[in-house]
């Protein structure tokens, strides 16, 4: 019964794919790789002239259909130049954590309060900035939307490769230093191959989370500033405030083609040949494909591209006494006082800020602390009724999902086009439903925040469920247990430490979701329920920035208190219990 | 002569911290050189530091104590005449054998012709022509081995080191390749001069090398320097060889078994001295009583590992942990059943652990551990045997003597330990 639309499904597809017959041939690969250059290249003058332009008091957002390609365009801009920002950071963050013994004891727990963090709670002081710093264009308010995305993407990136810094099979390193590679040959020649399968698959998940506040990004309002930048975030934000329901049915469909497309190009490309630096020797089970990729191994013109950029490089012919003795080549990239000095210049930053903050906290009184206290223990009710309900049907899912290898197929690119799809652009349509219910806020903003966080902990599920090994299965399968046994004593067990991971990011995207799921805009009018995810909103709007940042400062204390105390043991059981790897 | 040596150690001492606890000792004054045109073995019991040894030569440990010579000079970190070929291969998985070899050669800062001259000289050399666009994952054990030879070669190193280097490739495999690599040894004219062979294997040993260093464990000291003077190439099959190799047996066998040469009476009643348990699982020990029995009672201490196929190093914990146990004796290089032994191996599951609960009851650690667990009301934990291990057997490694201890105590059904809580208990 339920076969059906996934045989139509692949119907489909098989159509889509026969459509691309010819391209995959390879005549047409030239021609359209010209084409699509050119595209590009236009849309790119269209940004920067759109990013250089004078900064105006209102911008209005036009409506119409035709104008979203354009807006998307931009957003995808935004978003894409906010994932370079974030993959310099997390290479130099990585890298000095990894490598600096001592700056890591500060680095490391560092990173972990800036996850903690929601985006609100950078963006006063970001966006002030950046727009006293270009008065005269466009620049400073691009920048911040820019940056706002980064602190959406960058810290989950940083931590994939810093583990992987940390975890360089011994004999490699051993091999390193044996030939004298100096830290940029190790750099590039071992531990950033080491890194790149899992920084790759989550380069993608990041710049999905980094859409999640697209609609904030680009448009909000600080104090009597209306801050505005063309894009389908504020393309979005309008309709909902007009209640345009044909523009918001637009904005959805845009972004989902968007993501698609992304997902297309850019990223299983990019899975599929970061395939090549996976360490373990054994073929995958499943080795992941990219038509697009292929499409581009067949392309003449960038072939001829490759060889020519290596002939470019072959004259390099340097000499051989050229390099520097092996004794005075650096290990590190600077030397033992650049490290100690910026080590002792993130110390002092570090004492600063907090010393700042203080001061500038202690003009909130304690009576805000304790309503902003109530708000959070109130958050956190919702957040964990959230992360309940999602485990509740994503356990059932995902198993059933991940232990089907056909099930999986279809559906694992539903779920990741869902999982990359910004909850809060479907917001609208819940709390339309939720109103004819006659559900308020309060228990509604549960539902919003599952919304955007339940694909977590489904695909983490998924993930565990189809690495079950099937030599345990075919046990299980042979020793007749009834499907309740093989429940309780195979798959729950085998997938824990997945549901763990799961529950962490959901949980954290429930924090950071609570700002917009508990105050909410809709036609006009400002829905509001008591939470702490509601005060850091009417803080901002209200540019009251002492009392936001008290609120920013409790959400992440309570936030990096919870993962402590309960998420940390749980990991820890998963990892002496519940793991396969051993 | 010591002038002549390439590399020398002199009064080298080893330990390793472990955070909090007494430093770890894996070797003690080793003194050891390496000459021109020669290939030194190491060989010995796991635990006696044959790596460690391997890896101060090459600059990449320093030692503790005493020093390091390279040509007459002290060496202050890396060895500049050394490549190794690793166990476990240490290939770069996301590059092909070419650019496995390019690489190291890049990195000593070549010029690019010259770098492409000695990748093509060096693959063909260990027969690699026609697979240089291959990865890594696509090649056998013996394939990858080669690639690691490869690289090693391609840098022209004075001393090449093999650390264990056919472990991991089947046995016809390491055969060709050790035959090879001693051809390309041979070539004085070329480098590398001299080869260090890390083994556990004394066939291997017997067929490669010039001077074979039996090693002690806990803490590591060189036991023997022996002299190989069989003509090569070398038949392993000729009496000559098998001689050989058993010389290096009795000389192994005599380092753990004190016994086979030395014939104190009772040297482990003294009630002072601790004797360390060696590592054997209580499998393995009943597998070799259930294997002596179909030999009819005993059996040559090389026979047992030959013919099971059981590396020879177990073999030998298996024995001396039966010995402890009272179950077998040896004299010599024989293998006999106690009468213990012989009402042990006949008896049923029941009374087999009531035997082996008496007799762990013999051993003072055991009596030790049930003393720690009486006077703490039933359960011990784990930090507490192993802080008493650690002050009463310095020289081990406490970790594993645990281990050991657990593993036999649960056989006896003595106690119980949850690994979880860390928690020794009541059975």
């Amino acid at each position: 019964m339920i076969r059906r639309p996934f045989r139509l499904l692949g119907t489909m597809w098989g159509q889509a794919n026969a459509l691309f017959a010819p391209a995959l041939r390879g005549r047409w690969v030239d021609p359209l790789i010209g084409l699509a250059g050119c595209a590009v290249l236009y849309e790119l003058l269209q940004a920067s002239r759109e990013w250089t332009r004078l900064p105006r008091p209102t911008i209005d957002i036009d409506l119409s259909p035709w104008a979203l390609p354009q807006y998307t365009f931009f957003s995808l801009t935004r978003g894409l130049v906010a994932y370079v920002l974030s993959l310099l950071f997390t290479l130099v963050y990585a890298f000095w954590a990894a490598k600096d013994h001592r700056a890591e004891r500060i680095l490391v727990p560092l990173l972990d309060i800036l996850q903690s963090i929601p985006v609100l709670g950078f963006m006063p002081g970001v966006v002030l900035a950046f727009v006293a710093f270009f008065p005269h264009s466009n620049l400073g308010l691009e920048l911040a939307a820019v940056i706002m995305i980064f602190t959406g993407q960058a810290w989950n990136m940083t931590f994939s490769l810093y583990h992987s810094l940390k975890s360089v099979p011994p004999e490699l390193q051993e091999t390193a230093t044996l030939y004298r590679f100096d830290w940029w040959q190790r750099f590039k020649w071992v531990e950033l191959p080491f890194g790149t399968t899992g920084l790759a698959w989550n380069s993608m998940m990041s710049m999905a989370g980094g859409w999640f506040f697209l609609m904030i990004n680009e448009s909000f309002v600080l104090g009597d500033h209306d801050f505005r930048l063309p894009g389908l975030g504020s393309y979005m934000k309008v309709a909902v405030e007009k209640g345009n329901v044909a523009a918001m049915i637009y904005a959805v469909i845009a972004m989902i083609v968007m993501i698609v497309m992304l997902d297309q190009v850019l990223w299983r490309p990019v899975v599929v040949w970061a395939q090549r630096f996976r360490v373990e020797e054994s073929s995958a089970a499943e080795i992941p494909q990219s038509w697009f990729l292929r499409v581009l191994r067949r392309s003449r013109l960038l072939r001829r591209l490759a060889v020519w950029r290596r002939r470019g490089q072959q004259p390099k012919d340097h000499g051989e006494a050229k390099r520097p003795a092996a004794a005075t080549r650096s290990l590190t990239p600077f030397g033992p006082w650049a490290a100690t000095g910026s080590l002792v210049a993130l110390l002092v930053f570090l004492a600063f800020g907090s010393w700042r903050l203080f001061h500038f906290l202690s003009h909130v009184p304690a009576a805000i602390w304790w309503s902003l206290l109530m708000a959070g223990l109130a958050t956190l009710g919702r957040v964990l009724l959230s992360t309940a309900i999602g485990t509740l049907w994503a356990v059932p899912a995902g198993l059933a999902i991940g232990l089907s290898p056909r099930l999986s197929r279809a559906l694992q690119p539903v779920v990741q086009v869902a999982a990359s799809f910004p909850a809060p652009m479907l917001f609208p349509a819940v709390i339309a439903l939720l109103h004819l219910l006659g559900v308020g806020l309060g228990a509604g903003s549960i539902l919003l925040m599952l919304l955007g966080t339940q694909w977590y902990i489904l695909f983490n599920v998924v993930a565990g469920a189809s690495s079950v090994p099937s030599d345990l299965r075919e046990a299980a399968k042979s020793f007749r247990l009834t499907r309740r046994q093989r429940l309780r004593s195979l798959h729950l067990p085998a997938t824990f430490p997945y549901l763990v991971t799961g529950w962490v990011t959901a949980a954290g995207g429930a924090w950071n979701a609570s700002i917009v799921s508990e105050y909410v805009s809709y036609k006009g009018s400002v829905l509001t329920t008591f939470g702490l995810g509601a005060k850091v909103s009417q803080f901002a709007e209200s540019a009251d920035f002492h009392a936001l940042g008290a609120a920013v400062l409790l959400m992440s204390i309570l936030v990096v208190t919870f993962n402590r105390l309960v998420w940390r043991p749980c990991y820890d059981l998963a990892t002496a219990r519940y793991s396969l790897a051993k | 002569m010591t002038d002549a040596a390439i590399c020398e150690l002199r009064g080298v001492q080893k330990s390793f911290d472990r955070g909090g606890r007494k430093p770890l000792r894996v070797l003690e004054d080793i003194d050891l050189a390496i000459r021109p045109n020669e290939v030194v073995c190491l060989i010995g019991p796991s635990g006696c530091g044959k790596s460690t040894i391997l890896r101060i030569f090459a600059g990449l440990i320093r030692p503790t104590r005493g020093e390091v010579l390279h040509h007459g000079q002290k060496l202050d970190g890396l060895n500049p005449g050394v490549a190794i070929v690793f166990q476990s291969f240490a290939l770069f998985p996301w590059m092909t054998v070419e650019g496995n070899v390019e690489t190291v050669l890049r990195a000593t800062g070549l010029s690019e012709k010259e770098v492409g001259d000695r990748t093509r000289h060096a693959i063909q050399l260990v027969g690699l022509s026609g697979f240089e666009r291959a990865y890594p994952r696509e090649l056998s054990g013996g394939m990858k081995q080669r690639v690691g030879t490869a690289r090693a070669l391609s840098v022209d190193p004075e001393l090449l080191f093999l650390d264990e280097p056919f472990s991991q490739v089947d046995a016809l495999t390491a055969e060709g390749l050790r035959a090879e690599i001693l051809d390309i040894w041979d070539d004085t004219e070329r480098n590398p001069s001299s080869i260090l062979v890390v083994s556990h294997d004394s066939r291997e040993v017997v067929y490669m090398a010039d001077r074979i260093v039996v090693l002690s464990a806990n803490p590591g000291r060189v036991r023997t320097i022996l002299d190989n003077t069989l003509p090569r190439p070398r038949d392993a099959r000729s009496p000559e060889f098998l001689r050989m190799v058993d010389k290096v047996h009795d000389i192994i066998t005599s380092t753990e078994l004190p016994d086979v040469t030395v014939t104190t009476a009772e040297a482990s009643v003294g009630l002072d001295i601790l004797e360390p348990l060696p590592s054997a699982h209580s499998g393995d020990i009943l597998g070799l009583l259930e294997f002596l029995e179909g030999q009819g009672g005993s059996s040559e201490l090389f026979q047992v590992a030959a013919q099971t196929r059981v590396p020879f190093e177990r073999v030998l914990n298996s024995v001396k942990g039966a010995e402890m146990l009272d179950l077998v004796d040896t004299p010599r290089r024989l293998v006999v059943f106690t009468p213990l032994g012989q009402r042990f191996v006949r008896a049923d599951m029941d009374e087999r652990k009531t035997i082996w609960r008496d007799q762990l009851l013999q051993l003072r650690l055991f009596r030790i551990v049930k003393d720690l667990m009486e006077l703490r009301g039933g359960d011990v934990s784990k930090e507490e045997v192993v802080q008493e291990i650690s002050t009463r057997l310095p020289m081990e490694d406490p970790e594993i003597t645990f281990g050991t201890i657990v593993a036999w105590g649960r056989f006896g059904e003595l106690f119980d330990y949850h690994e979880e809580q860390g928690m020794i208990t009541r059975a």
